[in-house]
């Protein structure tokens, strides 16, 4: 009796340390949101320069309109921020399959040494932001659409590489441990045993991160490399505004062909 | 399965030269010299090693920058907060199954998470900082931005894979909308959305670190005035310290939604 007395004590104890520690969570998160509104709303801004809603306003009704001189002017720029996603997803899928050989753990050569370094580089290469990347490579290889190219190819190392590693550790054993069996090589393993049973996977994700390339590709211009984001950058430096909306709806557009082409290829496919 | 390596040896060859093909007319039209190609990763290696290899490690300890690091975090945070906020709302509306009006509601939530998320959080950076100035406010504004479109497009999936004989159940019993997502959607949903708002945070504060080279504050700013100024060794320990600050919120995040899913299994 006593002892199921203690327990239901114990349980309420427990019960309310919790919900202590709830609170006290709680608390702390929506004091970050009182601290961090003080510092950027009071602090950090510059309330004076911004002037009152009817200057926002204003400054607003400059981007309204487009410029439909510089239409003509933005299909090749497209059309080069198209090729420079397509070349850089390629290219990312060229690098990253040593590394995701590397960097699965049934199939890495030397064991641990080899397969945390390429776990240490699908890191660095999803932690660096493809800005960083591509001021990087614009130092490296100059100006045009090659540093974008680079840049989004090393970006996107990380994320291809690991998902087909992970493909490659999740792999069926049974087709393998066949080839084995019967004299096959390691290469012959790699061909006949574990490709084609991540192959959809992998072209799934290759879809995926395209995609994803599109909208990087249009803002490498910003740092240097060509495409869309140039444009935008020498609209947004003259002071162009309509010619700012023009970009950015070229941009958008963009986007939506390549969400559009990307679900149909992945039905396709899968 | 077996299809993939159909011996057409004839076909095949010329379906990998037309590929080649096509590569090298890209090639020749984006103008990019095949030397320099191919020489791209040695002189990669080659700028990491002589000019930002020896890391300016002290350069990243300075109070000043380690002060921008906070500042990167409180404009993430607060980024994240606004833009859920707004995003749960406009899912809501998003997600087909359960939106209230099916003509209206659903093409603008859906419209406005599309454009959201289309445009990419340094272009938002860009407009905004046109409109309301340099400064933390207008990073704010476009991480806003950036999570409306990041976190409603994964909610509003999440929202359209519901069990509906739950809502349908509520609904037949008198339920208004309130009350049939208040008992029907959210039981069901409550951990993605906790999940999801922890994967949002990470890729924010990813976001927050490199939207200061457009001109919000935060540790962008820093970046671009090194990288302006051409001190190699300090770009590099700030990127050091990126890395280091992402890898840890990639592992807290990680560790956080691991803790939540198996609190409610």
């Amino acid at each position: 009796m006593s002892g199921y007395q203690l327990s239901i004590e114990d349980y309420s104890k427990q019960n309310s340390s919790k919900i202590y520690k709830k609170i006290i969570f709680y608390t702390s998160l929506i004091s970050i949101i009182f601290l961090s509104v003080y510092f950027i709303i009071i602090l950090d801004t510059d309330w004076h320069r911004i002037g009152s809603g009817q200057a926002i306003l204003e400054q607003l009704s400059y981007f309204i309109g487009l410029d439909v001189s510089i239409m003509p002017l933005l299909i090749l720029p497209a059309f080069e921020t198209f090729l420079m996603a397509c070349l850089g997803t390629m290219l990312g899928l060229l690098l990253s399959l040593p590394v995701a050989w590397l960097g699965a753990k049934n199939v890495t050569p030397l064991g641990m040494f080899t397969f945390s370094i390429a776990r240490f580089l699908m890191t660095i290469s999803r932690s660096v932001h493809e800005i960083i990347w591509a001021l990087i490579f614009v130092g490296a290889v100059g100006l045009g659409a090659l540093p974008g190219i680079l840049a989004l190819a090393f970006r996107s190392v990380g994320f291809i590489s690991k998902i087909i590693a992970e493909s490659i550790e999740g792999a069926d054993k049974k087709p393998i441990e066949a080839i084995k069996a019967a004299g096959g090589s390691g290469f012959d393993v790699m061909y006949y045993g574990i490709i084609p049973q991540i192959l959809p996977t992998v072209i799934g994700t290759i879809i995926f991160e395209w995609d994803i390339n599109i909208r990087r590709s249009a803002v490498m211009g910003l740092v240097g490399a060509g495409g869309l984001g140039l444009a935008f950058f020498r609209q947004m430096h003259m002071s162009n505004y309509p010619g700012v909306t023009t970009v950015i709806l070229f941009i958008v557009g963009l986007i939506v062909i390549g969400e559009i082409l990307s679900h149909y290829l992945r039905k396709r496919i899968i | 399965m077996n299809d993939i390596y159909k011996r057409n040896n004839a076909k095949n060859f010329i379906y990998i030269s037309l590929f080649f093909f096509v590569i090298y007319l890209c090639f020749l039209y984006l103008g990019i010299d095949f030397q320099r190609f191919f020489s791209a990763l040695g002189r990669f290696g080659n700028l990491i090693a002589t000019r930002y290899y020896p890391v300016d490690i002290p350069y990243a300890l300075e109070p000043g920058y380690l002060a921008s690091i906070l500042d990167s975090v409180q404009m993430g945070y607060l980024g994240l907060i606004i833009g859920v906020i707004i995003a749960s709302i406009l899912a809501y509306f998003a997600a087909s199954n359960i939106t209230p009006s099916k003509r209206v509601g659903y093409v603008i939530g859906k419209f406005f998470i599309i454009f959201s998320r289309s445009i990419h959080e340094t272009i938002w950076t860009i407009l905004f900082v046109t409109i309301v100035g340099f400064g933390m406010l207008a990073g704010t504004m476009a991480l806003t931005m950036y999570c409306i479109g990041f976190f409603g497009k994964l909610f509003s999936e999440e929202l359209e894979n519901v069990d509906m004989k739950l809502v349908e159940t509520i609904r037949s019993n008198g339920a208004n909308e309130m009350q049939v997502f208040a008992y029907g959607v959210w039981p069901q949903v409550k951990t993605a959305f906790t999940g999801i708002l922890i994967y949002t945070w990470d890729v924010c504060f990813r976001a927050s670190t490199i939207i200061g080279f457009f001109g919000a504050g935060g540790m962008g700013w820093y970046l671009k005035r090194n990288v302006l100024q051409l001190e190699y060794a300090r770009t590099s320990a700030i990127i050091v310290s990126i890395i280091v600050l992402v890898i840890f919120s990639e592992a807290l995040s990680a560790y956080m939604r691991d803790k939540i899913y198996k609190e409610t299994q």
